[in-house]
């Protein structure tokens, strides 16, 4: 959950980078939060032509909260261009920093996270079976919090 | 007859963008009824696609509104409706096309008659009027915006679209009705956003939103939503009441309409159940 907003957020909330869908994208990846139904869908354009595969375009779709299209916008950003190592590592560097951050404020941005890879782990798994649907992968955190469980149960 | 309502659907956001950013009370009325004009449009439209079968999305390109003067947003406005007028050959309803076109060949004159002006809309001042709310309200009052125009432009699709493809006059009442709500609350959201210098436009709805599974499991979410959206409001008077009587009372306004929206959605429930659907 966004806590304060500052200049750079403002601008990601305004005008959120790479949103929207994509004309025949080589992957869709979906990152989901099973419980509440919340979820983050990638598209990828891939170029094949050099060592790794690379970003070669992302867009992103929400079903969700300001904050995960915040997420969505820096995250999706940052691998713009990336080759597949890279984004998995940057993957990697943002989901360990998660760690840190309380659950209810990691889910939007894991939730980017898990759908880029889903959308790259899609794209790798095509080259076996061009049939196979978008991966979807499921959020450890939850973006209910402690205050608000409490108040479910009572 | 797709790339008709998508384009019919990008000229009603973007002229309520506009409508949103003038400050000229005669244009600012003009161009909220030229947007309102542009909707019926796109439900007109629409209905057509259902009747021939046509299948459909409300997917639409992003619509770029930062604008340093009015007169650019007013020439984007003209692009648009010519646009619309170059598409209008899909439709195959003789009657419609020819009030289309005649709408659209007024709005561009009128459009094309607006005073300029400059357009505070996207100074990221974050200022209500004269207010100093403080950095912890002003926060939540931008978070809330954002939130709750996407909302309520979210809204407006899901109920149009279930409306759309609803027969039932009982479900059809209640779906126009909150239509209408939502109009109301996405004008006042717009127009306050541009009063603090934050304009953005609603970010494209997905389409599982709309095409829903289940309307009892809609229902009963939304029910949810709108209790959550009560808790805002309720929260955000609270925030901003040392500042400002006005706007607390604006929130707790908006708080109290959420009940009526709640008790339709569960007589829509029951009605539902009712028919044993």
């Amino acid at each position: 959950m966004i806590q304060q907003v500052d200049r750079e957020i403002l601008d990601h909330m305004i005008d959120p980078k790479n949103y929207g869908s994509m004309e025949d994208p080589d992957a869709i990846g979906i990152g989901e939060n099973p419980q509440n139904g919340e979820k983050v869908i990638v598209y990828l354009k891939v170029d094949d032509a050099g060592e790794a595969p690379r970003i070669a375009s992302i867009r992103f779709q929400a079903i969700g909260c300001m904050t995960t299209v915040v997420a969505g916008s820096i995250i999706t950003e940052e691998a713009r261009e990336l080759a597949f190592p890279q984004a998995e590592e940057m993957i990697s560097v943002a989901l360990g920093m998660l760690e840190n951050v309380p659950p209810e404020e990691a889910a939007c941005s894991e939730m980017v996270a898990l759908a880029l890879q889903a959308a790259m782990d899609t794209w790798h798994a095509r080259r076996e079976n061009p049939e196979i649907p978008a991966l979807v992968y499921k959020i450890e955190n939850t973006c209910v919090t402690k205050e608000e469980t409490a108040k479910e149960n009572g | 007859m797709k790339r008709l309502l998508q384009k019919t659907h990008e000229a009603w956001l973007a002229t309520q963008m506009a409508a949103f950013m003038a400050r000229n009370t005669e244009s600012k009325r003009w161009l909220n009824e030229a947007a309102m004009i542009l909707w019926r449009h796109f439900t007109w439209i629409e209905h057509e696609m259902v009747v021939r079968g046509i299948e459909y999305d409300y997917d639409r390109e992003t619509i770029p509104i930062k604008v340093e003067r009015l007169s650019v947003m007013i020439a984007d406005l003209n692009r648009r409706y010519g646009e619309i007028e170059l598409l209008l050959g899909a439709s195959e309803d003789a009657a419609l096309k020819e009030r289309i076109a005649h709408d659209l060949e007024y709005l561009r004159f009128a459009a094309g008659r607006l005073p300029d002006e400059t357009v505070r809309a996207f100074s990221m001042e974050r200022r209500y009027k004269d207010l100093d709310l403080g950095k912890e309200a002003t926060d939540a009052l931008t978070l809330f915006l954002f939130e709750e125009s996407y909302k309520e432009y979210e809204l407006i699709l899901i109920y149009n679209y279930l409306r759309a493809h609803n027969d039932d006059t009982f479900l059809d009442r209640i779906f126009g009705i909150l239509i209408d709500e939502s109009f109301f609350h996405l004008r006042s959201f717009g127009e306050m956003m541009a009063e603090m210098g934050i304009l953005g436009v609603p970010r494209v709805v997905h389409e599982s939103l709309y095409k829903v599974e289940s309307l009892e499991r809609f229902l009963l979410d939304g029910i949810d939503e709108e209790i959550a959206a009560k808790e805002q409001c309720r929260e955000l008077s609270q925030a901003v009441a040392a500042e400002s009587e006005e706007l607390a009372k604006f929130f707790d306004f908006i708080n109290n309409q959420e009940n009526y929206h709640i008790a339709l959605m569960k007589e829509a429930v029951e009605h539902y159940r009712a028919e044993g659907r």
